[in-house]
């Protein structure tokens, strides 16, 4: 009787199916694995910046980007001024060019308020803002202006010395120092909270 | 399938992981971006969305296969500082002093000849803690200095652009076409660089016109060869030489090639950013088109 080759192979020896077996991974590896893991950390660490959307290389972190930034210094108040006047406040109305617009909103370039000697109602009108007719450089205006009370005294002082000292404009008056800024915003925080009318502010006397 | 569970989910683990890695992470990172006003030292938002014919021309930039020859993406390798001194104030010895303090090697003898012909670079290629240091030591002293960033690298050397692109230049692009192979020169500030239509439009109907061994491909279907009738178009490309057109001919072109020309020249990245800042010496610029 012949027999079936492959029925032999079956059924000779061990009939259960073959099984694999588990090795313990070699120590050598796992040390490898971590010490892999250890390094691509740091490597992120140093080099990722913590997936900030604000980080692309070569810059490695924000600090990096940030020490970059050469903005306005504390020491440079006509450059923090721009900044302030740019950011944006003054401009979206009297625009980067200080000129306004015509019928609309009156030019700061040149203008008669601006270079006055004293700033007292130029401060009074920035905190508060102005409501009613006004005439800068011989012409007519009439509309209003936001009150701007929210920046801080260091701000104002820097936007309008900016707007008053801009030779570029046309402009050279004296600065104005966050003191000024200061007493003026004490005095009228109470007494007058509403904006101004051009023509009460030219019963103040300036220098207060 | 003794083991299908398990293999189902390693299958779903591999694919989740290159999703959450490719996909996901990226729009958390950078996907929200909205037009912002991070135009360094301007109120100018950026990026400015492109004019209607520019953004015509992006599709015809894209059916052309422009991409495969040209990227669109300045690389940059690092980032240092110069530092000029505008001003030298009144008190030149007491400038000198404060540059001596502020160690960056000058030498009481050469400070003597600082404030000879202003504004001049006095430190080059340093890093910026120590230029911002220098310029503040050039302040406390009544004098005047200005930081100026130089973006380093090969794309930057080869005047490609300004400084490296980011994600907010592309923010209008549908799709982002940022290309991967150079045959041709990056394009991410072709519109700064070659400000003039006409020079675009001659280059497209012949490349080696323009530029001398050029490999690009004429691009004659975007322009119609036609008489010139009794008002000869004021469009119709100026070309000497063989190129010329017999007399009573003129080479105009189609609405195609104004639109991709109209693109090309809206693509500039040269707006100082947070994250890639540039040296605000140069005025701040929007990709709107060159006027």
């Amino acid at each position: 009787m012949n027999s079936d080759p492959v029925q032999d192979i079956l059924t000779a020896g061990d009939s259960r199916e073959p099984q694999s077996r588990s090795i313990a991974v070699p120590i050598w590896l796992i040390v490898l694995m971590v010490l892999l893991l250890y390094w691509g950390a740091v490597y992120f660490d140093q080099n990722g910046g913590w997936f900030s959307a604000k980080v692309y290389s070569p810059y490695r972190s924000l600090q990096e980007v940030e020490s970059f930034q050469f903005r306005a210094g504390a020491g440079d108040v006509f450059e923090l001024g721009r900044m302030v006047y740019n950011k944006p406040t003054c401009v979206a109305c009297h625009q980067a060019s200080g000129q306004g617009n015509p019928g609309q909103f009156p030019p700061l370039a040149a203008s008669e308020w601006v270079n006055e000697p004293e700033p007292g109602r130029m401060i009074r009108l920035v905190l508060n803002g102005l409501q009613g007719p006004i005439t800068v450089k011989g012409q007519s205006f009439n509309n209003s202006m936001v009150a701007w009370n929210m920046l801080s005294d260091q701000e104002i002082a820097a936007v309008i010395t900016y707007v008053r000292q801009n030779k570029e404009w046309g402009n050279n008056a004296p600065a104005v120092t966050p003191a000024q800024v200061k007493s003026v915003r004490e005095k009228i925080v109470k007494a007058h909270p509403a904006p101004f009318n051009p023509d009460e502010l030219m019963k103040i006397s300036p220098a207060e | 399938m003794k083991y299908g569970a398990l293999v189902f989910l390693s299958a779903f683990l591999a694919l989740a992981a290159s999703w959450g890695g490719l996909i996901l992470a990226p729009q958390i990172q950078v996907g929200r971006g909205q037009q912002e006003t991070n135009a360094v030292n301007s109120a100018e938002l950026y990026p400015q969305a492109r004019p209607g014919l520019a953004r015509q021309g992006l599709s015809v930039y894209r059916a052309n296969g422009c991409a495969d020859c040209h990227t669109q993406q300045v690389r940059q390798t690092g980032s240092q500082c110069d530092v000029v001194l505008v001003d030298a104030g009144t008190n030149a010895e007491a400038l000198a002093e404060a540059l001596m303090k502020a160690n960056v090697g000058i030498s009481k003898a050469s400070a003597a000849g600082l404030a000879v012909g202003l504004p001049k670079p006095i430190l080059r290629r340093v890093p910026a803690n120590l230029a911002k240091s220098t310029v503040s030591a050039i302040q406390s002293v009544g004098a005047k200095g200005k930081v100026e960033i130089v973006a380093l690298g090969p794309d930057i050397a080869r005047s490609w652009g300004p400084r490296r692109n980011v994600a907010a230049d592309y923010l209008f692009d549908d799709p982002v076409l940022l290309g991967s192979q150079r045959i041709g020169p990056d394009l991410a500030n072709v519109g700064l660089r070659l400000p003039d239509p006409t020079w675009h439009l001659r280059h497209l109907y012949e490349p080696r016109s323009e530029v001398k061994g050029s490999l690009m491909p004429p691009y004659r279907f975007l322009f119609e060869r036609r008489k010139t009738g009794p008002h000869p178009s004021s469009e119709a490309l100026q070309l000497s030489g063989k190129l010329a057109p017999p007399a009573g001919w003129e080479i105009v072109p189609r609405p195609e090639a104004l639109a991709l020309v109209a693109y090309l020249r809206s693509l500039r990245s040269d707006t100082p950013l947070f994250e890639a800042p540039m040296s605000s010496s140069a005025p701040a610029q929007t990709n709107a088109p060159a006027r």
